[in-house]
C-alpha cells in the first residue's frame, strides 16, 4: 500500500504539469474567443479599416477615380475642407439637424412608450399602429410626404388654406428642412419600441413602494423610471447622434429630381454634410477631396460621440450604482 | 508630382478599389451591386454579361430570349452613374452600359474607358455605315472634336430634344392660339404663352403653362445660348462663359421663366420629378421634350387626341433643333467579354428589338432603314412625325466638354440658382458667380486627362 502510495506519489504529476493544464484551458478559451470574434475582426479589417485607410490614401491625391493622371497633393484637400463654405455650412446644418431630431425623437419615443405602457383597452393595437411607420420603407415614406406637402394639391396646404393661410412651397427652401425633420420623426416608433421594452424592466415593487411613500407619478417617473431607463436612453442618443450626422438618403428622396441625379438638386436646407460628400464624390468626381471630407466627418463623429459619452457618464445610471457616488468613490 | 501616362496602368491598378473604399466609407452601399464579377464563366461555362440598363429596355422575358439566342447569361444592373463610376474604378466594369452620347462620350473616351467599335461596325451585317443616322456621330470623338474619329457607341433612338409638346385642349380652354407646326416661336413668345396658359387660384397652381427643365439645366442653357447664336463653351471646351451676350440672353430668359412660376424650377419643384405625370393629368400645358415623349402620350387615348409636337423655340440666332441625349449604349474598354457584348449590342441596335422600339414611337430610330416603322396610328403620332421630319433640317448636336460630368455643372447651377431666382440677382451677377465655379471644375478635369 505504501509502495503503491509511494509509487502513486512518484507518479503524481509534477507542479508544472498542473500549470500546463491551466495554460491549456486558457489557450482553449483564447482560441474559442478568437474563433468567435474572428469573423467580426475580419469584417472590421476588410470593410472598415481597409476602406478608411484607402480613403485616407485617396484624400492625399486629386484623383477622380477614373482618370489616369492623378497626383499626390499632400494635405491640400484637408486645408480645402476648412476653406470650402459649402462644407462648413453643410456641417453646421447637419449639427442643427442633429440637435433638432435626436432629443425630439428620443423624447417623443419615450413619451409614446410611457403612454403605451399603461393598461388600457386596445393597447396592443395602438402599439402596432404607432410602430407601423417605422417599418414603412424610406422611399414609400418620402413619396407619401411629397404628396402630402405638394404645394398645389397636398393635404398640408389644404390645412393651411382652411385656416386662411397662403399655400406654402414646402418642398423648396426654406421649408423643406421642416418636411425632412417631420419625415424623420415620423419613424419615431423605432425609439418607442426600445423604450417600451426597457420600461418592462422597471421593477414594479420600486414604483409601488414609492407610491406607498406618497410619491407623485411625476416624482416616481423622474426619480425611479428615468434613472433606470437612462442607459437605454443614452444608447438611443449615441446611435441617434451618429445616424443624424450621417443623414443622406432622405435628403435625396425629397429632392425634386428623381434618381441618382437627385444629388444635384437637393435644396439648400437639406444639403447636409453627407449629401455634400456624395455630390463631391459622384457628381463632381472629386474622389480625393470627398475622401478628405469623410475623414473630417469621422473625426467630427468621434468628437461629438466623445462629448456625449462624457456627458452621459454623469447622468447614466448603471445597475444600481449612482453615477455621482461612483465618481466620488 | 503629376504622373506620366507611361505608368498609368500601374496607377490604375492602384486606384482599383478606390471607389469601393470611398463608397463603403460613405455607407452608400452602392458597391454591393457591383460585387458580382462582370467576367465570364458563370453558370455552366456560359459567358455572363453584365449590362447596365433599365428594365423597360431589357425586361426579364426579353433577357431570357436574348440569352437563348446569343447563348450567354445576362445580369442586368440598374442604370446609375454612381454605381458605374464605382464599377469602372474597381475593375468590375459592366460589359454594356447605357449612356447619353451627347454629354458622356467625350468624358469616357478622354479617360480611355470606352472601347472603339469601328472594327465591329465594319464586320456587322446589321449595322451598316450607310444606314446609320447622322445622330450616331455624337458617339464619335477624336480627342478634340465630338462627331469625328472612332465610334464608341450608338444611339438606341433619339429625339430633337429642344422641341416641345403641348396639350391643345388646355390652349383652347385658355383661349391661346396654337403654335405653328413649321415656324418656331421665340423663347419670349413661348414664355408669354406659358404665362397665359398657367391657371392659378391665389398662389395655388392648377395648370402650369410651361415646363422648361428639358433634360437638365445646364444642357438647356447650352441650347438656348446656341440658339441665340453663341456658345457657352470655349472652342477648346475647357471653359464656359456665361457673360457673353448670348449666354446672358439665355440666363435672363431662365430667370424670367423661374420667377414667373409658370413651370418647374429649383424654387418651384416638381414633386413627380419629371414632366410626364403633370402632363398626363392635364396639369401641364407645354413640356420641353422631344419626339420620344409621344411614346408615353400614345398610351393615353384621350391625351393623344389633343397632344401636338412643335418646333424648337429660337432665341433669334440661326434656327437649330438640338439633340441633348442620343441615349444609347457603349462597351467599356475593361469589359472582359467585348465580343459577346458586341453581339448583344448589335442585336439590340439592329435586330428585332430596334424594330419594336421604332414601332413604339419612343424616339426616332438610329437606323435610317427603320424610319418607315415609326407609328402613325393616331392623330398625335401622324402630326408629330410630320413636324419631326420637317425639323430634321435644323438638327444640331451640341458639343459637350470632356473635362467634366454634366451632373457636376448642374450641381453648381442648383447651388446658385435658388437664391438668384428668389432674390434680385441679374443675369450678369449670376454669370459672375457661375463662371469661376464651373471653370474651376473644368480646369481640374483638364489636369486629369491631359
Amino acid at each position: 500500500m505504501t509502495a503503491t502510495l509511494a509509487a502513486s506519489t512518484e507518479d503524481a504529476p509534477p507542479a508544472p504539469e498542473v500549470k500546463r493544464r491551466g495554460r491549456g484551458r486558457s489557450g482553449q478559451r483564447t482560441r474559442t474567443f478568437y474563433l468567435f470574434v474572428g469573423p467580426w475582426i475580419a469584417g472590421f479589417v476588410l470593410l472598415t479599416l481597409f476602406p478608411l485607410g484607402y480613403a485616407f490614401w485617396m484624400s492625399l491625391t486629386n484623383t477622380d477615380g477614373l482618370s489616369p493622371n492623378w497626383s499626390y497633393v499632400g494635405f491640400e484637400n484637408y486645408v480645402r475642407v476648412f476653406q470650402d463654405t459649402q462644407t462648413i455650412e453643410s456641417l453646421g446644418r447637419t449639427g442643427i439637424f442633429m440637435l433638432a431630431t435626436v432629443p425630439t425623437g428620443v423624447a417623443a419615443g419615450l413619451a409614446m412608450a410611457v403612454l403605451l405602457n399603461r393598461d388600457f383597452r386596445g393597447r396592443t393595437l395602438f402599439r402596432a399602429l404607432f410602430y407601423l411607420p417605422a417599418v414603412v420603407p424610406g422611399v414609400a415614406a418620402a413619396l407619401t410626404f411629397k404628396i402630402i406637402f405638394d404645394k398645389n394639391a397636398g393635404a398640408a396646404n389644404a390645412a393651411v388654406g382652411a385656416v386662411g393661410g397662403e399655400p406654402i412651397s414646402w418642398l423648396a427652401d426654406p421649408y423643406t428642412r421642416f418636411v425632412l425633420i417631420l419625415m424623420i420623426l415620423w419613424g419615431v416608433g423605432g425609439s418607442m419600441i426600445i423604450s417600451l421594452a426597457a420600461l418592462q424592466d422597471v421593477p414594479r415593487e420600486l414604483l409601488e413602494a414609492a407610491k406607498v411613500d406618497g410619491a407623485s407619478p411625476a416624482y416616481s417617473f423622474f426619480k425611479i423610471t428615468l434613472p433606470i431607463l437612462s442607459p437605454i436612453i443614452f444608447f438611443q442618443v449615441v446611435t441617434g447622434v451618429i445616424g443624424s450626422l450621417q443623414v443622406f438618403v432622405p435628403s435625396l428622396l425629397l429632392a425634386p429630381v428623381n434618381g441618382p441625379a437627385a444629388v444635384t438638386a437637393v435644396p439648400e436646407g437639406n444639403y447636409f454634410f453627407m449629401v455634400h460628400v456624395y455630390a463631391e464624390y459622384f457628381a463632381k468626381s472629386h474622389f480625393g477631396y470627398a475622401s478628405a471630407l469623410l475623414w473630417v466627418l469621422f473625426a467630427f463623429v468621434l468628437l461629438i460621440t466623445g462629448i456625449v459619452f462624457k456627458l452621459g457618464n454623469r447622468s447614466v445610471f448603471y445597475g444600481g450604482v449612482d453615477p455621482t457616488e461612483k465618481e466620488g468613490s | 508630382m503629376s504622373k506620366s501616362l507611361g505608368s498609368a496602368l500601374t496607377r490604375r491598378t492602384l486606384m482599383r478599389g478606390g471607389a469601393a473604399a470611398g463608397a463603403t466609407a460613405l455607407g452608400a452601399g452602392a458597391l454591393s451591386a457591383c460585387a458580382p464579377s462582370a467576367g465570364g464563366g458563370g453558370g455552366g461555362g456560359k459567358t455572363t454579361l453584365t449590362i447596365m440598363a433599365p428594365e423597360n429596355e431589357f425586361a426579364p422575358e426579353f433577357l431570357k430570349s436574348i440569352e437563348e439566342e446569343l447563348d450567354v447569361k445576362i445580369k442586368r444592373v440598374e442604370v446609375d452613374t454612381t454605381k458605374l463610376t464605382a464599377m469602372l474604378a474597381s475593375g468590375t466594369a459592366p460589359d454594356l452600359v447605357r449612356g447619353l452620347g451627347a454629354v458622356e462620350t467625350s468624358f469616357y473616351v478622354a479617360r480611355d474607358l470606352a472601347l472603339p467599335l469601328d472594327d465591329y461596325f465594319a464586320k456587322s451585317d446589321l449595322l451598316k455605315e450607310d444606314d446609320l443616322d447622322p445622330v450616331n456621330d455624337v458617339w464619335r470623338y477624336d480627342g478634340t472634336v465630338q462627331g469625328q474619329g472612332p465610334r464608341y457607341g450608338m444611339a438606341k433612338d433619339y429625339s430633337q430634344d429642344a422641341m416641345f409638346w403641348y396639350n391643345a385642349a388646355l390652349f383652347e380652354s385658355a383661349g391661346v392660339d396654337l403654335p405653328s407646326e413649321t415656324e418656331p416661336v421665340t423663347f419670349d413668345q413661348w414664355l408669354d404663352m406659358g404665362k397665359e396658359l398657367t391657371k392659378k387660384d391665389g398662389d395655388t397652381t392648377s395648370v402650369y403653362g410651361l415646363s422648361a427643365g428639358g433634360l437638365g439645366l445646364f444642357i438647356s442653357l447650352v441650347n438656348m445660348t446656341a440658339s441665340a447664336g453663341g456658345s457657352l463653351f470655349s472652342e477648346d471646351l475647357a471653359s464656359v462663359d456665361f457673360s457673353s451676350p448670348e449666354a446672358q440672353q439665355a440666363l435672363t430668359w431662365y430667370l424670367d421663366y423661374a420667377r414667373s412660376r409658370v413651370g418647374f424650377s429649383p424654387v418651384e419643384p416638381n414633386p413627380d420629378g419629371w414632366d410626364w405625370p403633370p402632363y398626363q393629368t392635364g396639369r401641364l400645358a407645354m413640356s420641353w421634350s422631344g419626339y420620344w415623349f409621344g411614346g408615353a402620350i400614345a398610351a393615353e387615348a384621350e391625351l393623344a387626341e389633343t397632344s401636338r409636337l412643335a418646333p424648337a423655340p429660337t432665341m433669334g440666332g440661326e434656327r437649330l433643333s438640338a439633340c441633348f441625349g442620343a441615349t444609347g449604349y457603349w462597351i467599356p474598354k475593361a469589359s472582359k467579354n467585348p465580343d459577346e457584348a458586341w453581339a448583344l449590342f448589335e442585336h439590340f441596335m439592329g435586330g428585332d428589338p430596334a424594330k419594336e422600339r421604332a414601332a413604339g414611337g419612343w424616339g426616332m430610330p438610329s437606323l435610317l432603314s427603320l424610319r418607315e416603322d415609326l407609328p402613325t396610328g393616331t392623330v398625335a403620332q401622324e402630326q408629330a412625325l410630320a413636324v419631326q421630319e420637317a425639323e430634321a433640317d435644323y438638327f444640331k448636336v451640341l458639343t459637350f466638354s470632356p473635362y467634366v460630368k454634366v451632373e457636376a455643372v448642374d450641381a453648381v447651377l442648383n447651388e446658385f440658382l435658388p437664391d438668384a431666382i428668389n432674390g434680385d440677382a441679374t443675369a450678369g451677377s449670376l454669370a459672375d458667380a457661375l463662371n469661376p465655379e464651373i471653370n474651376a471644375l473644368l480646369e481640374e478635369g483638364k489636369e486629369l486627362v491631359k
